[in-house]
């Protein structure tokens, strides 16, 4: 077991880790759940709502539990020839129409969604698209009994007649009343609406046009630089009173927030990270004659200077921190972080473009811009794991196998990323 | 309010705090009425909580304000307490108000009005519920959270664990990662697909298809008519912003007085208990690291130096001018190096926001982003912190070497595939 303080701080960490990335996900089937439904089918929202893909009822559905009589069935017969007429007199209106009516009446009918077989549903939908331009095949089509659109209709008429006969009498007249519906001459003709066929028909409206450039508007007027003299009243007002703030309260610090403290630990860990790149470079690079040799030597020699400034720094630091109280550390940490961030980001940007020419392009973008937030994430949590278990590893205990398990498993988190493990074998004399 | 007007030498300003107030008030997030301004001045006990709240939105991190509901009003009074505090706050009286939230109205005007000074505070409010329009993909760096400190206390008071349940959890953040790129593929080729669908659709030719919020309008009349109205009030709130800009000089006028009628504070006796100190700080982790790395620099540096000096010997004159012109260069490539991370690293940090067009980059001009651009920049990156973390691991790695092998009697076989 690892002791309490080393427990709980590296849980701590990895549990954080974890969750910046459960959210990451989470926004992520976010957006992939509204795109796909993007990509769907549309539901039209006005006509009651159904799946104008074919799905339609199978035959499966209707009859076993309750077989229709021959007399309903004759019955249907006639409304089917009723609809049809009704059908043919629309047909003259617009093709459109048509259409509405086999929505209509489908959707009055189905009452949950059912996968189709695909031949009906393909002959369906092939019949739809066909009566677009041949409006008195399609009529004939959707006569054919055993494929398409009446197949449809015969158990969906004959769920209504099972709710009760006087019902199925007024049944049609819904579906009329649909095939009344006026054609609409927008694109968003509420059947089988499909980004791919016919995206490039949509149109924003003006009520969402003028308030997005409105939006805009003020955000770079927000942004833009203020009018001089009022900002620089408002300015003096503004450190002036900051200055009474501080006078008036009985604070005997330095003035140094923890905030502040933070943020310059953080500008000193990037200085650090940056001259060891730097360092590198020159170590690895052969010099080619005596200047190169002069630079390299002096590159590292300044660097050793800044490295002198910033760990005097860091301890002036260290003073400030210990020798006042800078208020209690908190849950706030989180807190913290972030003000810092917003304080480095301007917030008024607008939006800039990013252009892309394939999807392949931004594919690669966007997964190199996860690798790289998971190798930031994966040396800090090196850098915090290496300072809590490598003093554990050096003070040997508990002694024994215990503690060659523990030497494997660090090896392991902090050499191999937690993907391999080493072997250990003791070596016996042999007698 | 009479005797505000009343009062002359304001110039433009005469009669222009209520306007101010109540701009200031539509511009902040579930802004407190104006109202309770004017109470909070004379330190009306029932205009606190407001306060207190407000504060919290404002203090808490972008996130929670928006996904969680608000916590009780004391467990809102402690993180604004703590928040103030680690930025500085200079009053000591906010420290000692009660946390049932029910006292000191005036302080927390007056904290209001420190953090209003101190920062572009409105507008970062503003920013954070901002409505985006476009679609992007997230290119943010990942910001390790700046100091261990004790963990949250509202997590179970963890006993001490085995080392197994570490490997555990790096091996579930190993594979949550790689959820996350296979999901962000198909997100981006479904994006792909959108945008090529619906081009040139958009009113501005500069953005030539639409976005997904966008066409999510026109699916969903209903979504539709709440992005307006999102869009309407974030409309409402930016004017009211640009109006407080106009009249904020009379706030900090009326903020003088409010301060002015403040007791002035006893010279505190009491300092607040400290937490008990966190393990490993951030000062020493970053103390450690720059100790490491100036030893390695004098390792390197020393020997180069006395090789030098012993070769020095023979130099012409001309040697001289190389010589300073060397170090001249030198000068000033640390300076440059120096100013890179004191003024916040690379330029194109991504904080920023991207909207996603899709275009032939061949037929585009203008100010944007390239992705082709952004690739090759990241994918430097991408080498340098792979390199960073193998010379990491280098270094673990030579350092359980150097503990093991005072083990005797033991072989200790490395695992393939190095």
């Amino acid at each position: 077991m690892l002791p309490l303080g080393c427990s709980r701080r590296l849980v701590a960490e990895l549990r954080d880790a974890l969750d910046d990335c459960a959210e990451r996900q989470l926004q992520l089937e976010r957006s992939l759940r509204v795109s796909r439904r993007l990509l769907r089918t549309w539901e039209p929202a006005e006509t009651p709502a159904a799946e104008p893909t074919p799905e339609p009822e199978t035959d499966e559905e209707a009859p076993p539990p309750d077989t229709p009589s021959p007399q309903d069935l004759r019955e249907l017969e006639l409304l089917t020839q009723a609809l049809e007429k009704a059908v043919r007199v629309r047909k003259g209106v617009s093709k459109a129409g048509e259409r509405h009516g086999a929505l209509g009446l489908k959707s009055a009918a189905t009452s949950r969604a059912t996968t189709a077989s695909a031949p009906p549903g393909a002959s369906g939908q092939a019949g739809r698209q066909t009566s677009e331009t041949k409006p008195p095949r399609g009529i004939h089509q959707t006569t054919v009994p055993a494929r398409g659109l009446p197949e449809c209709r015969l158990p969906s008429v004959g769920d209504r007649t099972r709710m009760g006969r006087g019902a199925s009498t007024t049944k049609p007249r819904p579906s009329l009343r649909d095939q009344q519906i006026p054609p609409s001459a927008t694109p968003r003709a509420p059947e089988a609406f499909t980004l791919k066929e016919k995206g490039s028909l949509l149109k924003l409206p003006m009520a969402y046009r003028k308030v997005a450039s409105q939006n805009s508007r003020l955000w770079a007027q927000l942004s833009s630089p203020q009018t001089s003299d009022s900002k620089d009243t408002a300015s003096m007002a503004k450190t002036q009173f900051l200055q009474k703030m501080k006078t008036t309260s009985g604070w005997p610090g330095s003035g140094l927030a923890a905030a502040e403290v933070e943020a310059e630990a953080g500008l000193l860990r990037k200085a650090c990270s940056l001259m060891r790149q730097r360092m590198e470079e020159v170590l690895s690079a052969e010099p080619a004659d005596r200047i190169q040799e002069y630079y390299s030597l002096l590159t590292l020699e300044g660097l050793q200077a800044i490295t002198e400034q910033c760990l005097h720094r860091l301890q002036e630091l260290r003073a400030a921190v210990a020798g006042q109280q800078l208020g209690p550390w908190t849950e706030g940490r989180c807190c913290r972080a972030s003000l810092s961030c917003e304080g480095r980001t301007d917030p008024t940007w607008s939006p800039q473009l990013l252009f892309y020419s394939s999807p392949e392009e931004l594919q690669s973008l966007a997964v190199l811009g996860l690798r790289v937030a998971m190798l930031d994430q994966q040396i800090h949590l090196q850098k915090v794991l290496m300072a809590d278990l490598l003093p554990l590893v050096g003070a040997r205990e508990p002694p024994g196998p215990p503690w060659l398990a523990l030497c494997r498993a660090v090896h392991s988190l902090l050499c191999e990323g937690g993907e391999r493990f080493l072997t250990v074998l003791r070596d016996e004399p042999a007698d | 309010m009479g005797r505000r007007r009343r009062r002359g030498g304001r110039e433009h300003a005469v009669g222009a705090l209520p306007e101010a107030i109540a701009a200031l008030s539509q511009t902040l997030p579930a802004g407190p009425s104006p109202e309770i301004f004017r109470r909070a001045k004379f330190d009306r006990p029932e205009a606190a909580p407001a306060l207190w709240q407000l504060l919290f939105r404002a203090l808490s991190p972008p996130a929670a304000a928006g996904a969680r509901a608000s916590p009780a009003l004391g467990a809102q009074v402690r993180l604004v307490k703590s928040a103030l505090c680690s930025q500085g706050y200079p009053r000591r009286v906010l420290a000692q108000l009660p946390e049932d939230g029910s006292q000191g109205s005036r302080e927390l005007l007056l904290a209001l009005a420190w953090l209003l000074a101190r920062g572009p505070l409105l507008e970062h409010l503003l920013a954070r519920t901002r409505v985006w329009l476009g679609d992007e993909i997230p290119l943010c760096q990942y910001e390790a959270p700046a100091n261990p400190g004790p963990p949250a206390p509202c997590q179970e008071a963890d006993g001490p664990v085995d080392i197994r349940h570490l490997q555990w959890l790096m091996g579930k953040l190993r594979f949550r990662w790689r959820d996350l790129i296979t999901s962000q593929q198909e997100l981006c080729a479904l994006l792909g697909k959108i945008h090529s669908y619906t081009r040139g659709c958009h009113s501005d030719r500069g953005l030539d298809h639409l976005s997904v919020a966008e066409i999510e309008l026109l699916r969903d009349p209903e979504g539709g008519r709440q992005l307006l109205q999102r869009l309407e009030s974030e409309n409402t709130r930016l004017e009211a912003a640009l109006e407080w800009r106009r009249r904020e000089l009379v706030f900090w006028q009326w903020m003088d007085t409010v301060l002015g009628s403040c007791p002035l504070e006893a010279s505190p006796a009491t300092f607040l208990p400290r937490d008990p100190a966190p393990g490993p700080g951030e000062l020493e982790l970053v103390a450690r690291e720059l100790q490491s790395l100036h030893g390695e620099l004098q390792g390197a540096a020393e020997p180069r130096r006395a090789a030098w000096e012993a070769k020095a010997g023979g130099c012409g004159p001309e040697w001289g001018a190389a010589q300073r012109a060397t170090q001249e260069a030198v000068g000033q490539d640390l300076a440059a190096l120096q100013r890179a991370w004191e003024q916040g690293g690379a330029p194109a940090q991504p904080h920023r926001p991207c909207r996603l067009v899709k275009r032939d980059t061949r037929a585009v001009e203008g100010p944007g982003l390239r992705a082709a651009e952004l690739t090759g920049a990241l994918r430097t990156r991408e080498s340098r912190l792979e390199a960073a973390l193998g010379r990491l691991q280098t270094r673990c790695r030579q350092e359980l070497a150097r503990l093991a092998g005072a083990e005797p009697g033991l072989i200790w076989i490395l695992p393939p595939g190095r």
